[in-house]
């Protein structure tokens, strides 16, 4: 709830500023680099995320669709307690069930994305994808890889609208890049 | 210590000096001691305070620093740790990832004023491990510097140095008291001493004083007067007595014969000085060596002792009359008036003694005496010659009261 009314503050003074890259994750430059700076970056968002239900140690189900842009090898680890179980499935899938936590959208056709985006809205499901590098398709998160490095932004209103309480901390992290992108 | 030069009088200090400059040590003591106690106490406290300021400060960073290290964010920790660069009394700031490498580092634009003071109060850093759920994610470092403590230490000297001077002032006022309360009894005690040796003012005692001790002594010293006094007088007194002896007959308590030509010595000068007349009269008892004999030595003695009351009873305020000898007496008129006869002088004398004296042995003695009278400077330009014109006129008396018998 606090959460949200920071949200709203932000996004009430700040809206052009609603979606914007800011985090840096250094890459190691090796090939299990972008693997391992993705899997940090999801597991670490996924940590400062409260879910309506379940505790930090709930065991969050992470489905992915599309085809993901950086990383085949998705396996988020979460920093301390907490598990995050990745499943790959179809976009109709997703809508059809109901034990999605986290949505991570790869590279998938603009409708389905439109789908899903409506699909998700007003439910407790984290949404990241890694094919918006302006975070303006409305995931909640955007990765996007820059030189030697990692980013996510954050986009405001799409949290907003859903029932996800972020840690401010993160929120910060993600716009606090001054419009670099 | 043999070398050594005997100690000059102008070196001795004095009571007040020697009040004040103790009073000023053990004030200037206490306040070091103090002052000292609390300056240190003050250090440890601020210390603990110093301590607990980066201890906070360290977590609020680790608060910050928590995201960022998720997601090994370097800018995002710069951010994090920006609010403890704000904090006073942080010198270093350095934020530590999960294997040990600087994430983000920061340190103090302004010089550390003391390194050394830097170093002894907070040799090692205040290291803080961030943790995420649990596990540790990295560790946020936090060197404090001494600027906080330099400016306690720097008001804690300033204000004992105000303490000082307070002392200082302090110091001086008290001598001042003391000598008012000290100095000027033991002075007042040594003025009646020094008046005592020097004016032999015998009768000048010590007030009575405030303080027990210099009383005390005030009053051993006004006993020690007192006996003095006495002493003093005993002697006067006595001397007083010596002298009387030497100067009078001790039967009859009349001058004797020192006395008497001192007596006529002086007579004779004020006499020539005022170009004044006096009368010598030489009185002698008639027979008395007969009537010594008749009735025995109590009886003679008794007969001068009336004779001489009797002569005494005679003389006018200015006369003297002394026993020369046995039974000579000499009485001087002085000054004698113009119109008085001196054979009347004799005649009254004689008069005077023809009363009858009782003797001890309980019978009546009629004594009779012979006088002879001269007057200066008449019969006798000087004292022997006076003498002998009064002795030759007494003489001449006696002849004529024997015929007369």
């Amino acid at each position: 709830m606090l959460a949200s009314l920071f949200l709203i503050g932000a996004s009430l003074t700040t809206p052009q500023m609603s979606a914007q890259a800011a985090s840096q994750t250094i890459v190691d430059d090796n090939e299990d680099g972008m693997a391992r700076a993705v899997n940090r970056m999801v597991g670490g968002i996924a940590s400062y995320v409260w879910w309506p239900t379940g505790s930090a140690e709930t065991i969050r189900v992470m489905c992915v669709v599309g085809t993901p842009r950086l990383t085949n090898r998705l396996a988020p680890g979460v920093p301390g307690r907490g598990t995050v179980l990745v499943r790959r499935i179809s976009t109709t899938a997703v809508t059809g069930r109901n034990d999605c936590d986290i949505l991570f959208m790869g590279r998938m056709p603009v409708p389905d994305r439109q789908k899903l985006i409506a699909w998700v809205r007003g439910r407790p499901v984290l949404t990241i994808t890694d094919d918006d590098a302006a975070c303006i398709y409305g995931a909640m998160f955007c990765m996007n890889e820059r030189a030697a490095s990692l980013s996510f932004s954050v986009n405001l209103d799409a949290i907003a609208r859903g029932p996800l309480r972020i840690d401010p901390r993160v929120l910060s992290i993600g716009r606090s890049d001054g419009g670099a992108s | 210590m043999t070398g050594k030069p005997p100690e000059r009088i102008g070196a001795r200090t004095t009571l007040q000096k020697l009040l004040s400059r103790f009073h000023f040590g053990i004030t200037l003591f206490a306040v070091a001691l103090s002052g000292l106690t609390i300056l240190l106490a003050g250090v440890t406290a601020l210390r603990g305070y110093a301590d607990r300021n980066m201890e906070l400060a360290a977590q609020l960073g680790a608060y910050g620093v928590e995201p960022a290290l998720v997601f090994n964010d370097p800018q995002a920790a710069r951010e994090g740790i920006e609010p403890l660069t704000r904090i006073p009394g942080i010198a270093r700031l350095r934020v530590l990832d999960d294997r040990g490498q600087a994430l983000v580092q920061w340190a103090s634009p302004t010089a550390d004023p003391a390194p050394l003071l830097s170093r002894l109060f907070f040799p090692h850093p205040f290291a803080v491990t961030v943790r995420r759920n649990g596990s540790a994610i990295g560790t946020v470092e936090v060197w404090g510097d001494s600027s906080t403590l330099i400016d306690y230490v720097r008001i804690g000297l300033l204000a004992g140095l105000g303490c000082l001077l307070i002392t200082a002032f302090g110091t001086i006022f008290l001598a001042r008291r003391f000598e008012y309360e000290l100095v000027k009894p033991l002075n007042e005690i040594a003025t009646v001493a020094h008046d005592v040796r020097l004016h032999r003012r015998f009768d000048k005692r010590v007030k009575p004083l405030g303080i027990a001790e210099l009383d005390r002594l005030g009053g051993d010293i006004n006993a020690l007067l007192d006996e003095l006094h006495g002493w003093q007088g005993n002697m006067e007194s006595e001397r007083a007595l010596l002298a009387h002896r030497a100067s009078h007959d001790t039967l009859t308590a009349l001058p004797n014969r020192d006395s008497f030509d001192e007596q006529l010595a002086q007579r004779i000068a004020a006499a020539d000085t005022r170009s004044e007349r006096f009368a010598l009269l030489f009185i002698d008892a008639d027979n008395f060596k007969a009537a010594n004999d008749s009735f025995g030595h109590a009886a003679g003695d008794a007969v001068l002792v009336a004779l001489s009351a009797w002569i005494k009873e005679t003389l006018r305020k200015g006369d003297f009359a002394a026993r020369i000898g046995g039974d000579e007496f000499v009485v001087i008129v002085d000054p004698l008036d113009a119109d008085v006869v001196p054979d009347n002088l004799a005649r009254s004398i004689r008069a005077c003694v023809a009363q009858p004296v009782e003797l001890p042995g309980g019978e009546t003695y009629h004594a009779s005496v012979s006088v002879g009278v001269a007057v200066y400077p008449d019969q006798g330009g000087d004292a022997t010659a006076l003498l002998t014109a009064a002795d030759a006129a007494m003489y001449a008396d006696k002849l004529r009261n024997r015929s007369r018998v």
